[in-house]
């Protein structure tokens, strides 16, 4: 019988076999699937009662984390519960964590691997609150400990349930005059309302200045072309496109993929903007009616499994229109339809915004 | 193709000039028109039935199902006695209102029959903005109209411009007496704002559902409720706002709703896949499919085949399907337990299909209800309504005469 500590060590060794630049079989990955899911399936009796539809484990859709709690813990062991945007208890995903440091070794080698590659240590703006501000989220809880991995030093430009304007432009006024190279990390609704408030001010920001923007716009603001609101962010901040990239989450997740032209800039390489997927996740796109992978590059629903959801449920499927695109994945947005939901609607609510 | 505010304004005048040729006809030469108008959109119909099929994303058999079982309705006869009803005919005659404007929507591409031809009847002139996602069939039933009669069929017209354009609204609804809007409540609530004072009449979202009593179950009749639950399900891929979203099922301990829903699965829609085939599903609705099945496989039974899906869960919560032939079957312990599990709909439950045996109780507690409006028909029904079937609780002919 499997233990979850032999599971945990299993994943612990990807990500460090990762880490440690060793190649990671995709065969070792699936065969971790495979276990995890059947272990998921006898402690959570809501995943339990999915049945197999081809030659992987069910995929428990991210709604069902709105309804119940997807756990393979008691409710008395949670050591954080993260939950997704919402105004009302159904429209919030609820993700429940007894043990952290799967989450954080997933994070971190993520986030070192396509957004710190080339620094140890950089000084981060970030635009979101502070995460004693916003205990429930799983992006302020992750912007945190990417302060305390990444940061020289942190500044935090939200203030009182807004985005600081005055603070954002000073402390880039700050970097553009030590020369300094900073990472701007913040939500897509966050540096749009920076570029509606910030008028004629522009930036020209240090080589090897970075931005991290994550989360679509849910229906809930000014909604941006993510194309335009690219070329908008590199010529406010004075930042190269391929040095702006986006991250993809979820409350649902514990990993995080992200888009390659930074890190493919740093390595030398060229190819398409697209999402980089840890060895340790498995991200699909699927047919909606046989929920079995789309031939080629076609576009199907994102199913994603992720062995860092190790007390809850590994494979999820997602509400995301997905394709493939060379090794990685381009996510078209949630299908019109699909409740919205995601880590930057918080945000959103704080600036007051409809 | 879209029309400007000027084509609008231009369209709206010549239906105007129109009307007094159609006010002047008897109601007996305008159903006439309107039957033969009918017949003559069948024939067009089953001709463009590929591109009704590429416009609506229904399925080949299931457009020639939609024509005909909605045509077959415009009669003379059905339409006189509808005029009859309504208080019209026999040296009385209730003035028309002036001219309606028309929002059609793109869920359900036969609605725009009764939507059109009832005003027509009446001796109302039209002004039908089509669905942007769906122009065929709104055009070919103007061409049937003029082909038919060209002088009164120039009391009709169709635009085509995309949803939201303020100016063309505007100039949609500024000759009209009275706008009558089909969609979504988004869409009512800006037709209505652009309306201003004139009066609404607003066919919003909704849904439907239908009841089996247990005698509906029994060995003597569970293949016909089969059959008839399967069509209505199934009848323009349940997009329609008569389309069943919920059975509730009369349980007994000798027939178990979970046996009922297999049969349901089996014997009517896995069938219904090849006699009425469904359309392609739209991945934005596939997602949402994924989504529902999931949900409903963690709260209770899921049977599925290529095309269809069954829920079997407790009434309570609600979680809406996609539609699409995603359906789910509630078991209950009577009507009165299946009336209360209604409540929640409240006005959005525009139909309530249920077995003959049951018809008579369900109609007079719906009729009785403050809460509900919906009316209820026999299952095998729900999506072919008859010329005079009620819509959102009133008379189909609501805002159509001055008093």
């Amino acid at each position: 019988m499997t233990t979850r500590g032999e599971l945990k060590a299993r994943i612990d060794a990807l990500i460090t076999a990762f880490v440690s630049d060793q190649h990671v079989e995709a065969a070792t990955r699936d065969e971790l699937i495979e276990d995890l899911a059947a272990w998921q399936a006898e402690r959570i009796p809501e995943y339990g009662r999915l049945q197999r539809r081809g030659a992987w484990p069910p995929a428990l859709p991210t709604d069902v984390f709105r309804f119940r709690r997807i756990a393979a813990h008691p409710k008395e062991d949670d050591l954080r519960v993260f939950l997704s945007s919402g105004t009302t208890s159904s429209e919030r995903s609820l993700h429940a964590y007894g043990d952290l440091s799967v989450y954080d070794a997933a994070a971190r080698a993520a986030a070192r691997h396509m957004l710190f590659p080339d620094v140890e240590r950089m000084r981060l703006v970030v635009l979101a609150p502070q995460e004693d501000k916003a205990p429930d989220s799983s992006l302020e809880y992750m912007l945190a400990r990417f302060a305390e991995w990444f940061g020289t030093e942190c500044t935090w430009v939200w203030c009182d349930g807004a985005l600081d304007l005055e603070l954002l432009a000073a402390v880039l006024r700050e970097a553009e005059a030590s020369k300094e190279a900073v990472a701007v990390l913040g939500t897509s609704f966050a540096f749009v309302h920076a570029e509606d408030g910030l008028g004629d001010q522009r930036f020209e920001l240090a080589p090897g200045s970075r931005i991290m923007q994550t989360g679509g716009y849910k229906g809930r603001s000014r909604e941006v072309d993510p194309e335009i609101l690219l070329e908008a962010i590199s010529a406010r901040f004075g930042v190269a496109g391929p040095w702006i990239i986006n991250e993809f989450g979820a409350t649902e997740l514990s990993s995080q993929m992200y888009e390659t032209t930074l890190r493919e800039g740093i390595d030398g390489a060229t190819g398409p903007r697209r999402l980089w997927v840890p060895p340790w996740v498995r991200a699909t796109p699927v047919d909606p009616d046989t929920l079995q992978p789309v031939q080629g590059d076609a576009v199907g629903i994102l199913r994603i499994d992720d062995t860092a959801n190790l007390d809850s449920v590994c494979c999820i499927q997602t509400a995301d229109l997905a394709r493939r695109l060379d090794d990685g994945i381009v996510v078209l947005g949630r299908a019109p339809g699909a409740p919205p939901r995601g880590c930057s609607l918080a945000a959103d609510q704080a600036l007051g915004a409809q | 193709m879209s029309d400007d505010p000027s084509v609008v304004r231009t369209r709206a005048a010549s239906v105007l000039e129109a009307s007094a040729v159609l006010t002047s006809s008897t109601l007996e030469v305008r159903a006439q028109w309107l039957a033969d108008s009918a017949a003559t959109l069948m024939r067009e119909a089953h001709d463009r039935r590929d591109a009704l099929s590429q416009a609506t994303g229904l399925s080949v058999p299931m457009i020639e199902w939609a024509t005909r079982t909605t045509l077959d309705t415009i009669r003379v006869d059905s339409m006189l006695a509808l005029a009859r009803t309504a208080g019209m005919g026999a040296g009385r005659n209730p003035r028309p209102i002036a001219m309606l404007s028309v929002i059609l929507a793109g869920n359900v591409f036969t609605a725009s029959v009764r939507g059109i031809v009832i005003p027509l009847l009446f001796g109302v002139p039209l002004l039908v903005k089509a669905s942007s996602h769906e122009t065929v069939f709104p055009a070919l039933l103007r061409d049937a109209l003029r082909s038919a009669n060209t002088r009164l069929g120039a009391a009709m017209t169709v635009v085509t411009f995309p949803g939201g354009d303020i100016e063309c609204e505007a100039a949609l609804v500024e000759s009209a007496e009275t706008v009558s809007v089909y969609g979504g409540d988004e869409t009512v609530s800006a037709i209505g704002a652009r309306a201003g004072n004139k009066p609404l009449i607003a066919h919003g979202h909704g849904v439907s559902v239908a009841y089996c009593g247990a005698q509906a179950l029994d060995e003597a009749h569970i293949e016909g409720t089969i059959e008839s639950l399967s069509l209505d399900t199934c009848a323009y891929d349940q997009r329609g706002c008569l389309s069943p979203q919920i059975i509730y099922v009369e349980q007994s301990p000798d027939r178990p709703t979970a046996a009922f829903a297999e049969r349901l699965a089996e014997q009517g829609l896995a069938r219904m896949g090849s006699t009425l085939p469904r359309g392609p599903l739209p991945l934005s609705v596939g997602a949402a499919q994924a989504q529902w099945r999931g949900i409903a496989e963690v709260e209770g039974t899921l049977l599925h085949g290529d095309s269809y899906a069954i829920s079997i869960r407790e009434p309570d919560p609600i979680r809406w399907s996609p539609a699409y032939r995603n359906v789910t079957v509630a078991p209950v312990h009577g009507m009165d337990e299946a009336l209360q599990a209604m409540q929640a709909i409240g006005p959005h439950l525009k139909c309530v299909g249920t077995d003959a045996g049951s018809l008579s109780e369900v109609a007079s507690r719906l009729a009785d209800s403050a809460a509900l409006s919906a009316y209820a028909c026999v299952i095998g029904e729900m999506q072919t309504p008859p010329l005079d079937a009620p819509a959102d609780g009133r008379p189909i002919w609501h805002g159509l005469l001055r008093n």
